[in-house]
């Protein structure tokens, strides 16, 4: 395996290319187990049919916890909206429909949305009030089973040369309510400053899935809250401001 | 305040400890007296009461909302009006009795409630719960909310322990310390009620929990103000409402629905009594400040006015009591259409009421179903229009010219409407109570209800005339004391052309007593016919109905009767099947209004001259109305045997069985009387002795022809109260089917219903609180001797009287069994599970005292059809 060609580096981790494999290379104190739930993640999507990179191999890698998948050539929806501006609401609404396609899919061994959401309000730094608040709202929630992906945004969807959507990176999905997805969806446009792309995301997503805004509006206090745990500074003030907030009473 | 050392609950195991420490101190409490329980009430009411201003103080610095002295209110309120209203009600033990009626309620407590308390309200709806459970002997485990534990607690405090300190178990009262979600849904799985002040999410998780829920939803309260409102005390209750503790309370008005006759003086008013309409600019920026993504901002509630404004950039004075936004969207994407829990207020100018109810009912609908609607009107003139406003609103409260908030929490202004800080919200807001949640709500009542018998009656026609000849003395008085002028005849054909009816047309005559004849009845009497005779009843308007003839012509002149007197009445819901004549769900409609009626039989048998019964054929569909109810009395019978001299032989046994039968049946049904049973013996002993002489001298026995006249109209009265059983519903069903007279359908399933009735081990037995275990055996043997039948025992003596009617039968010229009358077996065997099934719904089945099943029915068709009734073939 060579790690000679560095195609991505991320906070804790790098993407390498070697011909037409796909190489990420976790940094040493990176936990183990979520890296072996990362692949197990993504060899459960790869089950349900829909178009991903395959895993090949977990490894290890000179100290390092490494897993290796098909390399998927092609660009992402982020880079072709930055390149073709005039093209951004085209490719949005492909972006809505790749989601809904997940959406779609079910993989009854997944973990569960709702498990993950609970467990970080109470592992973030929120007041006990505010925790209450939120796990009393999850509680609420109607419990689905859709396939999640966890992280959905432009940079993970990847277009071919053949005009293939493959989506990468299944490290945070689980099984649960689509409404939530999109409220993280949303949230993450919103964190990124694209009010006017998190509006139209919205619009579009809410449309096409026939799902009222009030219902996907219900999850951002808590993927707010658990967008928290990851704990950027800089977004921290937003995110607080979205999870304080109360049902009524 | 802190006396005493409490474990500290923070973990579901010592939940787990407290929620067995509660359960086992509420056993002991659950044997209290109600002198116990209220004197813990008293105190535990007077102890809250005392402490309303620390415990205020202290809720207002732990969750920074609300105003201290409008929470002193709440939890004055929690005490005292709690305690006044409820402390005479009785909650142990019997509470209700009724010894005629033979029920008695008791109460018991329910066991350990969870209580989950709000931040909004944290002290003064802990003491409502602890002082209700309290006074219901419950236990209770409180689940505070983080923002409000301390003060939550406190007060559950200062209750359990001036309950101790006057007799409570220790310990009948507990809190969790450090409160989770995970502890409050193990609380409310293992508690045995819940009562749940919360918004969706925890009223939700309520009722996931599997355990029965008293729990409360949210509400989004409109206030309309109408063009004839008072403006003044609209627009200051409004206020004195939306200010009240911040706006806390759930029942507060979120908005206000002007129409736009008075919008601007119900504006000027609002802006004269302090409260600030935010302009344009500063709607959007308040906006954006009351809710985040949808959802209610947690720092805005419970705060004043002026603070809400500085956190939105909006500079208002201090003083300024309520931000009020004047918008048009009552849509839930409209901020200012939700509910704020703080003193902001929406507006809305309605173009008239219609609008303003339009407006009201979505906003209801975006998050208030089931909670409170309110209304200002003039209720002296607009009573219609308050009716049409409480149709439309899907709340359980409707308050009328009353501020929502003190006024949903009931008794301040208006006394009728419990006091309760828990209030329900129906099943539009997901909740199994829609009113003030009370201390009924947490009791279970036991009824002990004692067997009690029905009331039964004996009703015959006021007026009975019996002789040989009397005709003409009893139809005297319908001149001389009626004065009656207009009768109208119902006969047959037969009778008519044999001039049977000339005696009372002569009588009539005599009197002056106009009259006509209607002679068109046929045997099993048509709609057709009845009415081709009420269309001349009709024309003719007679005061007097008589009816001459067997049971075909009486039955046929009851229902032109009906028809007569009410044109609108529907046969098929008089023919309703009933369980019950006393609770039948078909109120017959009253008779005698246009016409008396007098019935005069001219055969020995059918007893309609007595009976409130009537069966009319549909001849288009073929169906059979059996009519029953007492309205059909005829007002008198005339029981002249000199109407019976010349019946021909057939009709005479034919109807003399049918008597027997009916005798039978009065005798075994379970609505049979000491009144009923002596007629029927009497009748029965008569019918055996004469019924023959009658058969064999025809017209030449008027002694016999006599006796069998009363025998028949006596098994009429028998029959007319007691009702009848499964011999005549497989009769009704066999003469229907295979044209077989009345009288001998019932003859030939005689022997078979004799020996299922008197069953000692029925399959299963009549519903009736009177027969209470199977002894038609008895019953029978009891009559079959009165006849002279003998025998060493009971079953003897029945096994006798069979023999007995098998011989008297055949001396009548009756034949042994149903082949004898339907050779074809083929169409007898085809028709019988249709014809078994219709039996066993027959009215005459609900009577019997053993509840027929429809194989057995089969069977004793096809016993009867065979001939067989050794002991092994009965059923």
């Amino acid at each position: 395996m060579k790690l000679d060609n560095e195609i991505a580096t991320r906070s804790n981790k790098k993407i390498y290319r070697d011909g037409d494999a796909c190489i990420k290379v976790f940094d040493a104190d990176y936990s183990k187990s979520d890296i072996l739930n990362e692949a197990l993640n993504q060899a459960r999507i790869e089950e349900t049919g829909l178009k991903i990179p395959k895993v090949r191999e977990v490894t290890v890698i000179d100290g390092k916890w490494a897993i290796v998948s098909d390399y998927i050539e092609g660009k992402t929806l982020q880079q072709l909206m930055e390149e073709n501006p005039s093209k951004k609401d085209e490719y949005l609404d492909r972006f809505v429909d790749i989601q809904l396609s997940i959406h779609e899919k079910r993989s009854p061994l997944l973990n569960s949305l709702k498990d993950k959401m609970n467990r970080k309000i109470s592992s973030g730094d929120l007041d006990a009030t505010t925790r209450y608040e939120l796990h009393t709202r999850l509680e609420g929630m109607p419990k689905h089973v859709k396939v999640c992906h966890g992280d959905f945004n432009p940079s993970n969807v990847i277009i071919t040369p053949d005009d293939e959507a493959y989506v990468i990176d299944w490290a945070h999905a689980t099984q649960g309510n689509a409404a939530a997805d999109a409220a993280r969806t949303f949230l993450l446009f919103s964190l990124a400053g694209d009010n006017a792309t998190a509006e139209k995301y919205m619009s579009l997503f809410c449309r096409k899935s026939d799902t009222a805004r009030q219902y996907v509006d219900k999850w951002l206090p808590i993927v707010a809250a658990s967008q928290s745990v990851k704990g950027k500074p800089e977004e921290r003030e937003m995110l607080m401001k979205w999870a304080s907030v109360v049902e009524f009473e | 305040m802190k006396k005493n050392a409490y474990e500290i609950v923070d973990s579901v195991e010592k939940l787990e400890e407290a929620l067995a420490k509660v359960r086992e101190a509420q056993k002991q409490f659950a044997t209290y007296t109600q002198e116990q329980v209220d004197k813990i009430f008293f105190a535990a009411a007077t102890a809250a009461n005392q402490a309303r201003i620390p415990l205020a103080k202290m809720a207002v610095e732990e969750t920074g909302m609300g105003v201290v002295e409008d929470k002193v209110i709440k939890n004055h309120f929690a005490s005292e009006y709690i305690y006044n209203k409820f402390k005479d009600y009785k909650t142990c033990g019997v509470i209700e009795e009724n010894k005629e009626f033979g029920i008695k309620k008791i109460a018991e407590p329910i066991g350990v409630i969870a209580a989950v308390i709000p931040t909004t309200n944290p002290t003064s709806t802990a003491i409502f719960k602890t002082l209700a459970a309290l006074k219901t002997r419950n236990g209770i485990i409180i689940s505070p909310h983080p923002r409000a534990k301390l003060s939550t607690i406190e007060a559950a405090k200062v209750v359990l322990e001036a309950a101790v300190e006057a007799g409570a178990p220790e310990g009948i009262i507990d809190w969790i310390d450090i409160p989770s979600l995970e502890m409050t849904n193990l609380l409310m799985r293992e508690a045995d009620i819940i009562l749940a002040t919360g918004g969706p999410g925890m009223v939700k998780a309520a009722y996931s929990s599997g355990k029965p829920a008293l729990g409360v939803g949210a509400g989004n309260t409109p206030a309309i103000i109408d063009d004839t409102a008072d403006i003044l005390l609209a627009v200051n209750s409004i206020i004195h409402s939306k200010t009240f503790d911040n706006g806390m309370i759930c029942a507060s008005e979120q908005s206000v629905i002007v129409l736009d006759g008075v919008y601007k003086a119900v504006k000027k008013e609002f802006a004269d009594r302090g409260c600030y309409f935010l302009k344009k600019d500063e709607i959007e920026k308040v906006r954006k400040t009351i809710l985040i993504n949808g959802a209610l901002n947690a720092k805005i509630v419970g705060q004043k006015a002026a603070t809400i404004a500085e956190l939105a950039g909006v500079k208002v004075p201090e003083e300024t009591k309520i931000l009020i936004g004047e918008v048009e969207s009552v849509d839930i994407s409209e901020e200012f259409a939700h509910e704020k829990l703080s003193p902001v207020l929406a507006m809305y100018k309605a173009k008239d009421i219609d609008d303003a109810f339009a407006k009201a009912e979505q906003l209801i609908a975006d998050g208030g179903y089931g909670h409170t609607s309110s209304i200002y009107l003039n209720t002296v003139t607009e009573q219609e229009k308050l009716d049409k406003f409480a149709a439309r609103m899907k709340t359980c409260r409707i308050l009328v010219n009353t501020p929502s908030s003190q006024g949903g929490i009931g008794d301040i202004y208006n006394f009728a409407l419990n006091p309760s800080l828990t209030l329900g919200c129906g099943s539009w807001g997901g909740n199994s109570v829609s009113e003030n949640v009370t201390i009924k709500n947490l009791i279970n009542v036991k009824s002990v209800a004692e067997r009690r018998e029905n009331m039964l009656w004996f009703r015959t026609p006021s007026k009975v005339y019996i002789k040989k000849g009397c005709l003409p003395v009893a139809l005297d008085e319908l001149k001389n004391v009626m004065g009656k002028k207009r009768a109208f005849i119902v006969t047959d054909q037969f009778l008519y052309t044999n001039g049977h009816t000339k005696p009372i047309t002569d009588k009539l005559d005599e009197m002056g007593i106009v009259h006509t004849t209607f002679f068109n009845v046929a045997p099993d009497p048509t709609l057709a016919c009845a009415m081709e005779g009420t269309e001349q009843m009709r024309a003719f308007k007679p005061d007097t109905i008589i009816a001459l003839g067997g049971g075909s012509a009486m039955d046929a002149a009851k229902i032109m009767w009906v028809m007569y007197e009410h044109p609108e009445v529907d046969f098929v819901d008089m023919a309703m099947r009933f369980m019950d004549i006393r609770k039948r769900i078909y109120t017959f409609p009253k008779m005698g209004e246009k016409a008396y009626f007098i019935a005069i039989p001219t055969s020995a048998g059918t007893g309609s001259e007595v009976t409130p019964f009537a069966v009319i054929t549909d001849e288009k569909s073929g169906i059979k109305y059996p009519l029953a109810d007492y309205e059909l009395l005829p007002n008198m019978a005339i029981v002249d045997a000199d109407f019976h001299m010349t019946a021909p032989k057939g009709l005479t046994s034919a109807s003399g069985i049918d008597a027997v039968s009916h005798n039978l049946e009065a005798l075994a049904s379970v609505m049979a009387t000491e009144y009923t049973d002596g007629l029927a013996i009497e009748s029965l002993k008569n019918i055996f002795e004469y019924l023959p002489r009658c058969y064999d001298n025809g017209p030449n026995d008027p002694e016999a022809r006599e006796k069998m006249a009363n025998a028949a109209t006596m098994a009429g009265m028998a029959f007319a109260n007691a009702f009848l059983g499964v011999c005549h519903s497989m009769a009704h069903k066999l003469g229907a089917y295979h044209h077989i007279a009345h009288g001998v359908a019932n003859a030939l399933m005689l022997d078979q219903v004799l020996y299922f009735n008197a069953a000692e081990k029925p399959t299963k037995m009549g519903t009736f609180p009177q027969y209470d275990h199977p002894k038609t055996l008895a019953k029978y043997a009891k009559a079959a001797r009165a006849c002279g039948i003998t025998g060493k025992d009971d079953e003897e003596v029945l096994d006798n009287f069979v023999k007995f009617l098998d011989e008297f039968k055949e001396r009548i010229g009756i034949k042994p069994t149903i082949a004898d009358y339907v050779p074809d077996e083929k169409k007898f065997l085809e028709t019988l599970d249709e014809m078994s099934e219709n039996a066993f719904d027959d009215q005459c089945t609900g009577a019997n005292p053993r509840y027929p099943l429809i194989s057995e029915i089969k069977q004793m068709y096809l016993n009867a059809y065979y001939g067989k009734n050794s002991k092994a073939d009965r059923v």
